[in-house]
């Protein structure tokens, strides 16, 4: 071969070396942008599913990279609900029946606190723990929860229909609801948080609820509760009694039901 | 949260375009033609003036680059399928890549931008979105980063602006321009380009000193906009949606009480009380029905109105669409017409009025 013959043998080399490394590196640029977009997608699902479970502009700030958090008191309306007798009856039935039947318990009460603007934030064995106005403020909130609860009363009648019809037994809940000041952040450690709210709120909410079972009632709720609502409600004032942490007699009022036509002020 | 295009779920649409004959006349005449969007508005006059006129407002303060920008921010936080899907035609148009668009839909942080235009961003996100309001504290970080205060004043009008195409094309499921949306990606939107870019950039003749006469509904937020084509633009459809008859003064004026409620506005809610008492009710029946969402004093279709307006400040399109349609079988097409656009107008005119926080 001549020394020209060898030099443009060597430049083709050098050439094609040069484009495989330039085919090469485009091909890895478009993986790490494929790469780039899908953790971007990621991201934003994970925004979006995780925007349900605390405020927006906590999701925002979490994601930012300070990633500071401030809790903050926000007046809030708590609703607890619980299973009257439940206990006993999964003694009875098979685990799989009592599951499901309290799956579709929850699915109903979710349904009905979702459609007055409150949020199912836990459940605790057959109870639910739902709040209004705690991921945005929310200035009807007392009578979203109070409206929630007796949608929940009419999902809980049309739900017994259908067990009624598979011979299973009937559910009975309690429903206290109660609002006041609470402390709202992300709580927990490195290996476990979650956005949530403390506060005696909870606790009275709690205790009201386990009052429908003294005081022979479905849907209970607080003055706190009372004071917001207007007219249309129909309430009636039940014994005032004492509970733990109380100095005073709680007083509460069963809701019987709403007309939604506007009484005259 | 905001969601990228292909994730919004989007109804059919709520009304059917509308031939009124003066008006195709009129908009042709003033703005080069009606559309899909101004025909199916079109049964209202106020409502298809403010959705033609809006949108074409001059920009007189902030650069051209920053509305684009901020078009395409807006659009997305506000979940608006057919703007959202224009705004990204157009910013293709300008020659932004589809993947700088990505990133600014995605993440501003990771946009390739300087911390002005971030902060810029931050601001359009967080005005849009309201949950809160934008503190004084931001407008002052944009000062500090250069931004006038009057380019601030005419940032959060068109800020507001596009809120209210945003609603009006949300509630009513108006179907996405698929054509323009494929023109920005196609070999003749590019070839295009200059004489498209040239055309969305089109604006109507405004007055820019215009000063509200006292009285006039919301003038302490229109004054908020003073030296602006926006002022001008902002009272002639407060105006316009107070005078038309289709729906009473008295729910528009509840309207307006319930979203400056809703949005913890200190000076809407003394407005909207001061027109509520100028139909009758005392400040008694205004608390009462604020507090309610209902009022003795309203008829059928006023209360179902009433119920509907809270869902507007805070939505997603499907939820809102499926509401809106079911109050449109409640009191009627046109009613609806004139509530959506109502609504809309209220979320922007209270949002504007953190300008005077």
């Amino acid at each position: 071969m001549t020394p020209p013959a060898l030099l443009w043998l060597l430049i083709l080399a050098a050439f094609l070396g040069l484009l495989v490394f330039v085919l090469r590196q485009r091909r890895q640029i478009h993986q790490i942008e494929r790469l780039l977009d899908d953790t971007h997608g990621r991201l934003e699902r994970l925004q979006l599913h995780f925007a349900r479970f605390a405020p927006e502009d906590v999701v925002e700030r979490l994601t930012e990279p300070s990633g500071d958090l401030i809790a903050s008191r926000r007046m809030v309306t708590v609703l607890f609900a619980d299973l009257k007798g439940f206990t006993a009856m999964c003694d009875r039935l098979d685990p799989e029946l009592v599951l499901q039947i309290l799956n579709g318990y929850f699915r109903e009460m979710s349904q009905a606190v979702t459609a007055h603007h409150g949020r199912v934030t836990e459940f605790i064995g057959d109870g639910l723990l739902a709040l209004f106005g705690a991921l945005e403020p929310n200035p009807w909130q007392a009578q979203d929860a109070v409206l929630g609860a007796l949608t929940m009363r009419e999902a809980l009648a049309r739900y017994n229909v259908t067990l009624r019809e598979r011979s299973l037994p009937e559910l009975e809940v309690g429903i206290g609801i109660h609002r006041g000041e609470l402390l709202a952040g992300v709580m927990g450690n490195e290996e476990l948080s979650k956005f949530g709210v403390v506060g005696d709120t909870i606790n009275v909410a709690s205790r009201v609820e386990r009052l429908t079972r003294e005081l022979a009632a479905d849907l209970l709720i607080t003055e706190e509760v009372r004071s917001q609502l207007d007219s249309r409600f129909r309430l009636r004032a039940m014994p005032a009694v004492t509970v733990k942490g109380k100095p005073e007699p709680l007083k509460t009022y069963q809701v019987d039901g709403v007309s939604m036509t506007a009484q005259p002020a | 949260m905001a969601q990228l295009l292909n994730e919004i779920e989007w109804d059919a649409p709520l009304v059917p375009p509308v031939v009124v004959p003066e008006w195709e006349t009129e908009a042709k005449q003033r703005f080069g033609g009606s559309s899909d969007y101004l025909r199916r508005v079109a049964p209202v006059p106020w409502l298809r003036e403010a959705c033609a006129s809006w949108v074409l407002c001059p920009i007189t303060e902030l650069p051209l680059r920053l509305a684009d920008l901020m078009f395409l921010v807006v659009s997305q936080e506000n979940a608006c399928r057919y703007c959202y899907g224009a705004a990204r035609a157009h910013m293709r148009m300008l020659g932004y890549s589809e993947r700088v668009i990505g990133q600014i839909e995605r993440e501003i942080q990771l946009a390739e931008l300087d911390e002005k235009d971030q902060a810029f961003i931050r601001f359009c996100r967080n005005l849009a979105r309201s949950n809160p309001r934008p503190a004084r504290a931001q407008r002052d970080e944009l000062m500090r980063l250069g931004f006038s205060p009057l380019q601030i004043k005419e940032a959060a009008f068109l800020i507001v602006a596009h809120c209210f195409s945003n609603r009006v094309a949300s509630f009513l499921a108006l179907p996405p321009v698929v054509t323009y949306e494929r023109l920005g990606r196609s070999f003749l939107g590019r070839l295009l380009r200059p004489i498209l870019v040239t055309a969305n950039r089109r604006s109507v003749p405004v007055p820019a000193n215009f000063v509200a006469p006292e009285g006039a509904p919301f003038a302490r937020v229109t004054g908020a906009l003073a030296g602006l084509p926006a002022a001008y633009l902002l009272d002639r459809t407060l105006n316009g949606a107070f005078d038309s008859p289709i729906l009473s003064r008295r729910i528009k004026a509840l309207m307006f009480g319930v979203i400056a409620r809703m949005l913890e506005c200190s000076f809407c809610q003394p407005e909207s009380r001061k027109l509520l008492r100028s139909e009758g009710f005392n400040d008694e029946e205004v608390d009462a029905s604020l507090a309610s969402l209902s009022s003795p004093k309203l008829d059928a279709r006023e209360s179902a109105i009433l119920s509907w307006v809270r869902e507007t400040v805070r939505y997603q399109p499907s939820q809102i669409q499926k509401r809106t349609r079911a109050l449109s079988e409640a009191i009627g097409p046109q009613a609806m017409l004139e509530a959506v656009g109502v609504a809309a107008l209220a979320n922007s005119t209270v949002r504007v009025a953190m300008l005077l926080e």
